[in-house]
């Protein structure tokens, strides 16, 4: 293609750092764990001999996390990459080579690689707690050989606020949107580079806490966290609520990121009806983080002050435990949407260059995103149907419904633009397909949960469980997956293998299905959640579930094979072996440090979902203007 | 002529969208104080506990409209392209702070952190505390920059403005904060 001849030829003469990797290239990595911890120690300890109390209570373990947390940041280069230069200091080297994927910088392309890591292992690490919560239940008891019942709430706490803030959170927001949203709006970097940068390098330490919490003491709240159980289930709860608040905290400096590229740093011609679907779908999720996270800070910080400051929020004579559920699920409810609302963004981005045909109903489909964004802000008080007085049911049962509407527009728009056209199947495109008809499953299901009187009778049963791992497991973990297969040409150069890329679906989507929709069943037939000991009547359909969801975990192998094989040694792919119009896929691939030369700038001159014969080349290539 | 480099490639924002973008910051920190206020009848009542000095509420408040002075002062000079003249302004804004800050710790020693209003009081006035600190920093960077290297400060004027930008919203909450918990 003539435009990325000129873009290599040019950018071939910029000089960029091709050295190839070296055990010293890990230095930054090393020095922040080593100042981290060193850090956490010193602080936990200091605090412990000046309160007399042991480091794992909770005010050693909160001073020490925040000071650990400062050093491990210093560590990773914020120090001479930021801080320094910011008081006048001399300039950082810039790394463009591959050193720049192991210390702090400004690169958001190299940050979304690391995100990609980070979610992989994490999905793991939480993948095997939930294995072992499944090997709990193989037997009606299994408490005297496996987890203990203290165990086995550790656990799935742990699960499931990895699985929910550690990946799901970032996966498709972090690891692909801030990859791409710069190439898709047409600018080489994001709006805040090194916050963008930031945002990455608080997440290890925070992660790394959430799974340690046992260590201190763990807790037995589950990923709610509610008070006073908090209060009064080990110090580990602290390392929770510093953890999740911290994944928050960088869930906001991308949020920042996101809504300030797309106001401000659109391509010449990008009217806010050419911005990607994508980046739309990015958008309404940022919205959701930075309207509506505070409420959930406020709730942290006030659940940790009462941990260690002696305040009584939600315990003793002024608390109001009720107060916290509010502040929880007024973030925690529409967060789902964060995580959905670019998986729906996704289906749209491809189905449009895999059929050849455009995005069907496009105004709707982005009155979509943005009204469920909108009215998910709203509902958050049905996760507590059982806890409210009878007022405010019908209210938020009636605005829970109505987010099936703008979904439906969402829906109608995928399977309008696939309609009559020519779909070409290939991993990426099958699992789509495979999440929207899984979102559905959850999505139906979800009305009985939104339902009041349903909802009195399926609360904390087997039925929410499985609804929501049909939404975030079948939903976004799918779509996420398409979406690295997707766009690995772009980030390699390289295309997956498609045979075990579809061997890989099908197995995913049959035991997922086998582990979660008898859970439906359970659910109904009085399964709780939350329990490590269940009657024996359920036994034989958790055995099935279990022995499936063994097939199922260990079925993510083949996936995460076939993507360290083909980064490595996979076909090479051309510029754009999809045939899509995507401004960023008008880039060489894979994407250069600098996206494209000094002096040239895309602008677009039409949409790009037109895959008409005659249609004209969405973007051309214009000079740079002189300021 | 046009930096090629590295660092400005990769940073390519406009100071428009910088300054633009910063106020998704703004709104979220506003947010946060917001929830705070309105929780404050949650907790605390209506009552204001008689122990909380309203001299040194009514002090604090006045010093803080007053810095908009500098504030001001400090804008009109960036407009100008005179960076060096903000300094002096900016090292109030830091004395400013510091005065705050010991404001805020004082009046924590009037109240009771059990009871409901001194814990929603406390946790408000602390989170005031951790943007002055963050203002501390700012100012101390954007003076070092302007001290240290002008070129470079001035071709990132985004960054003063965005400090003044930050502390003109700091007036604002402390204002809403001073009605809400001392005399509502």
């Amino acid at each position: 293609m003539a435009t990325n001849e000129i873009q290599e030829n040019a950018l071939n003469n910029m000089g960029v750092d091709k050295t190839p990797f070296a055990a010293s290239m890990l230095f930054p990595l090393f020095r922040a764990t080593l100042w981290g911890l060193t850090g956490y120690f010193a602080a936990a300890w200091i605090t412990a001999l000046l309160f007399h109390t042991v480091i794992v209570n909770p005010l050693p373990a909160t001073v020490g996390y925040v000071v650990g947390l400062i050093c491990w940041l210093m560590g990773s280069g914020v120090w001479e990459g930021w801080i320094r230069r910011a008081f006048g200091g001399k300039e950082a080297p810039t790394y463009t080579g591959i050193e720049r994927y192991f210390r702090f910088g400004p690169d958001s392309k190299s940050t979304a690689v690391r995100y990609v890591v980070l979610n992989i292992v994490t999905f793991f690490l939480a993948g095997m707690a939930a294995m072992a919560i499944r090997i709990e239940l193989l037997t009606p008891d299994s408490t005297s050989w496996w987890l203990s019942e203290i165990q086995y709430n550790q656990t799935f706490g742990i699960h499931g606020l990895m699985m929910l803030l550690g990946v799901v959170a970032s996966a498709i927001v972090g690891g692909v949107g801030y990859y791409l949203i710069p190439l898709m709006l047409g600018t080489r970097n994001v709006v805040f580079p090194k916050l963008l940068g930031l945002s990455w390098w608080l997440l290890p330490p925070a992660t790394f806490a959430v799974f340690m919490s046992p260590t201190i003491g763990g807790f037995q709240t589950g990923w709610w966290g509610y008070p006073p159980l908090a209060q009064n289930s080990g110090s580990g709860i602290v390392w929770y609520v510093l953890g999740a608040a911290t994944i928050l905290f960088a869930s906001l400096l991308g949020a920042i990121n996101i809504a300030g590229t797309m106001v401000y740093m659109r391509a010449k011609g990008m009217s806010l009806g050419r911005v990607p679907i994508f980046v739309w779908g990015l958008f309404a999720a940022a919205t959701i983080l930075v309207v509506e996270s505070p409420a959930t800070y406020t709730g942290a910080l006030m659940d940790l002050s009462d941990m260690i400051a002696g305040s009584h929020f939600y315990t003793g004579p002024t608390g109001h435990p009720l107060a916290y559920l509010d502040q929880f699920w007024f973030l925690f409810h529409p967060e789902v949407y964060v995580f959905i609302l670019p998986a729906f963004a996704i289906w749209l981005e491809i189905l449009p260059a895999a059929a050849k045909r455009p995005l069907f109903a496009r105004g709707w489909a982005i009155a979509g995103l943005v009204g469920v964004s909108m009215l998910g802000a709203m509902l958050g008080v049905h996760h507590y149907f059982t806890a409210v007085s009878d007022a405010r049911m019908p209210i938020f049962m009636t605005i829970t419904e109505t987010v099936s509407i703008p979904t439906g527009f969402i829906y109608l728009s995928a399977i309008g633009t696939i309609w009559g056209g020519r779909l070409r199947i290939n991993a990426a495109v099958l699992l789509v397909l495979m999440a929207m008809m899984n979102f559905l499953i959850g999505g139906l299901t979800g009305i009985f949960n939104a339902d009041v009187p349903a909802d009195l009778q399926l609360h904390n049963t087997y039925w929410v469980i499985a609804h929501f791992h049909y939404t975030m497991l079948g939903g976004v973990i799918f779509s996420w997956i398409a979406a690295l297969y997707w766009w690995f040409p772009k980030v390699t150069g390289r295309k997956i293998n498609e045979f075990w890329g579809k061997f890989h679906a099908w197995w995913f989507f049959v035991f997922f299905n086998c582990t979660f929709f008898p859970m439906f069943i359970a659910g109904i037939e009085g399964m709780n959640r939350r329990i490590a000991i269940y009657l024996p009547y359920l036994h034989d359909i958790n055995l099935f579930m279990s022995i499936s969801s063994f097939f199922l975990g260990a079925g993510f192998l083949i996936p995460l094979a076939n993507l360290l094989y083909s980064w490595r040694y996979g076909p090479k792919a051309e510029a754009n072996p999809w045939g899509s119009n995507g401004l960023e896929w008008q880039i060489k691939s894979p994407t250069p440090y600098v996206p494209y030369p000094a002096g040239t700038e895309p602008e677009v001159v039409g949409p790009n979902d037109n895959y008409a014969a005659e249609a004209k080349e969405p973007v051309i290539w214009v000079p740079t203007p002189s300021k | 002529m046009t930096d090629n480099s590295y660092a400005k490639l990769m940073d390519p924002a406009s100071e428009r969208a910088k300054r633009g973008a910063f106020f998704f910051l703004i709104l979220f920190a506003a947010i946060i104080f917001a929830m705070w206020d309105l929780a404050r009848f949650l907790w605390g009542g209506t009552a204001v506990p008689a122990t909380l000095n309203m001299g040194v509420g009514v002090a604090l408040t006045v010093l803080m409209l007053v810095s908009l002075v500098p504030v001001m002062a400090a804008r009109k000079k960036l407009d100008q392209g005179d960076d060096a003249g903000i300094v002096s302004s900016l090292a109030t804004l830091i004395v400013v702070s510091l005065v705050m800050a010991g404001g805020i710790v004082y009046s924590w020693t009037t109240l009771t952190i059990g009871s409901g209003y001194g814990g929603i009081y406390d946790i408000t006035s602390l989170w005031f505390l951790v943007h002055f600190v963050a203002a501390i920093l700012a100012l101390l960077a954007s003076i070092m920059k302007i001290t240290r290297t002008p070129e470079r400060a001035k071709s990132e004027r985004w960054v003063s403005y965005n400090v003044l930008t930050f502390w003109g919203g700091v007036v604002i909450l402390w204002v809403a904060f001073f009605i809400v918990f001392y005399i509502a």
